[in-house]
């Protein structure tokens, strides 16, 4: 297994004279679960399908695998994937399905099984597919995905179209297809869906990186400011009082207080704080840092326009 | 190759639709083997106008002459289903699904059509055999001497019937495959191949006779038929297999050459 699981360089597409995926670099350690984030149009199922060998790039180079993306024959083995929707025979049963795409792919059928349980879907493996539902359909993709156990799964939004059960489901099947050094890609243009289960983010916009890097990166040190709420509401213009005095800017907002951490640790920060209404003998019932969102952290780069 | 081939078996070889597959063999033996034997003529000469004639369903291969007639609208059928099966490979997205496991797109497109073309062999087999079957039933009521076709000149007859039927099948499958590939729209690849394999052809050779000795559609016909009097036997095969060349080549070019997007 190569340390790196996909890489790709000034990856470029082309239609006619639209540009899709413009100049993409892109670096994906192995046995990360990396979210791959950005807008519709932004050219995320582009950049898969060439990954996948199914649309050539117009330019640029790379490997996946450590095998270059020109000769996909040589890594699709190891790749498992559901791009765009998940296609099958309807007349055929899930199982069935399965088996035929065990067939082509040189898979051991004996597998199909565990994989339907897997999914979810092991009472319904000999229901026709065309009878499934949408979030079924999703997961019978998952299913052939990791089919052969592949050492890298690419994911087209599998939530896509599915109710907030399926996919709080879907969140977790994903979240559960890592670890064996497995390295999954998964796309999302909802960011709140990839932000929970991803330890990698890939931020794309227009085609280009804006951002690729662990998550925690990302979001560490975005903790703007604190929340800060005393026991009695009557403490709250004492509290406002003696955090102004400590130096903290504070702004009042609803039902709290809203303490400005002006770049500084927030954790340090939460302990002056905590400290300062202790010695005036108010208490705290909640002290919590107000956490810059990925979405607000996404919108600020693309603002930015930067390629980190 | 032979994976595909095989997913492709497992895929039809399903119970219901080796049942529904034998019906269909069956209503076309039992269609073709009556409307051919009691249509059949006193005397005359065999031709795509004058028919089948009694003289000729007492030789070695009136057997299997039902069958062999009847085809002709067997090779239009098989026409149909590859473009609609093919062409929903595409629209469907199996085409994409299946190249995410093998990505040699023209191993993966030949191997589709060989294996329904395996599954085309075997329901023409059935065919012409319930065609011989109820040919052999019915010959007593028309006066027909069967003896010759039970001799090893019957047998040859039942093969090269057998062998001209399935060579314009393969024609009319790679046709409708090319159609498939083109336009990735079962509709719309179904659109066209209606206008052109059946008003246009037809239309334009009644009053073009050369029109039956150079259209696609015509000369599998004349392939089927074994050879008929506007385009012989030799003519029609050598034909077909250049416009067969043509049209697959056409459609291993897209195949390669087209990014995968449905």
């Amino acid at each position: 297994m190569t340390e790196t699981a996909l890489s790709v360089h000034g990856l470029t597409k082309r239609y006619g004279g639209r540009t899709v995926v413009d100049g993409l670099d892109l670096t994906l350690p192995s046995g990360v679960v990396a979210g791959f984030i950005g807008p519709n149009g932004a050219g995320k199922t582009t950049t898969m399908a060439m990954l996948l060998g199914l649309v050539r790039p117009s330019a640029g180079s790379g490997t996946v695998l450590g095998g270059s993306i020109d000769a996909p024959a040589a890594y699709l083995s190891r790749v498992g994937a559901l791009v765009e929707s998940p296609a099958f025979y309807p007349a055929l049963s899930g199982a069935d399905n399965l088996h035929l795409f065990a067939i082509v792919g040189g898979h051991d059928p004996a597998q199909i099984p565990e994989l339907l349980d897997r999914v979810g879907l092991a009472l319904r493996g000999d229901d026709k597919y065309r009878s499934y539902s949408l979030g079924m359909k999703q997961r019978l993709g998952i299913a052939a995905a990791l089919l052969g156990d592949p050492e890298l799964l690419i994911l087209d939004e599998p939530a896509n179209g599915l109710d907030p059960q399926g996919v709080r489901e879907m969140r977790t099947l994903v979240g559960s297809l890592a670890g064996s050094g497995r390295t999954v890609l998964v796309s999302s243009h909802d960011l709140s869906e990839l932000e929970q289960v991803c330890d990698w983010l890939v931020l794309i916009e227009a085609g280009r990186s804006v951002y690729q890097g662990p998550t925690r990166d990302l979001l560490s040190g975005t903790a703007g400011s604190l929340a800060v709420v005393p026991e009695k509401s009557k403490d709250r213009r004492l509290l406002r009082s003696v955090l102004s005095q400590h130096g903290h800017r504070v702004e009042p907002q609803e039902n709290r207080l809203v303490v400005d951490i002006d770049g500084a640790d927030p954790l340090s920060v939460a302990a002056r704080v905590n400290r300062a209404a202790f010695e005036a003998g108010i208490v705290l019932a909640e002290l919590t840092p107000l956490r810059t969102s990925l979405e607000d952290r996404y919108l600020a780069l693309v603002n930015e326009g930067g390629d980190r | 190759m032979t994976r595909i081939v095989q997913a492709e078996l497992m895929r039809f070889g399903r119970r219901r639709t080796v049942l529904l597959a034998g019906l269909g063999a069956l209503g076309y033996a039992l269609l073709a083997t009556f409307t051919v034997i009691n249509g059949a003529k006193a005397t005359g000469v065999a031709s795509r106008q004058s028919g089948t004639t009694l003289a000729m369903l007492s030789g070695h291969g009136g057997g299997t002459q039902a069958f062999a007639v009847g085809a002709s609208f067997v090779g239009f059928f098989i026409f149909v289903i590859f473009i609609a099966l093919m062409a929903t490979e595409f629209s469907g997205g199996t085409f994409r699904a299946l190249l995410l496991r093998d990505p040699h797109r023209r191993r993966l497109i030949v191997g589709k059509l060989l294996g329904l073309l395996l599954v085309a062999a075997a329901v023409v087999a059935t065919a012409e055999v319930l065609s011989f079957g109820l040919s052999l039933l019915v010959a007593p009521s028309k006066h027909i001497a069967t003896s010759a076709w039970m001799s090893w000149g019957g047998l040859g007859a039942g093969l090269h019937d057998y062998a001209t039927v399935f060579g314009g099948i393969v024609g009319w499958a790679i046709f409708g495959t090319t159609l498939g590939v083109i336009f990735r729209s079962a509709p719309i690849a179904l659109g066209v191949g209606f206008a052109w394999a059946g008003p246009f052809e037809n239309i334009v050779s009644r009053s073009w006779g050369t029109g039956y000795r150079i259209f696609p559609g015509q000369v599998l016909d004349s392939l089927i038929r074994g050879g008929t009097i506007e385009l012989g036997m030799a003519r029609a095969v050598f034909t077909a297999m250049i416009y067969a060349a043509v049209a697959g080549a056409v459609a291993l070019t897209l195949v390669s050459r087209r990014d995968v997007t449905a």
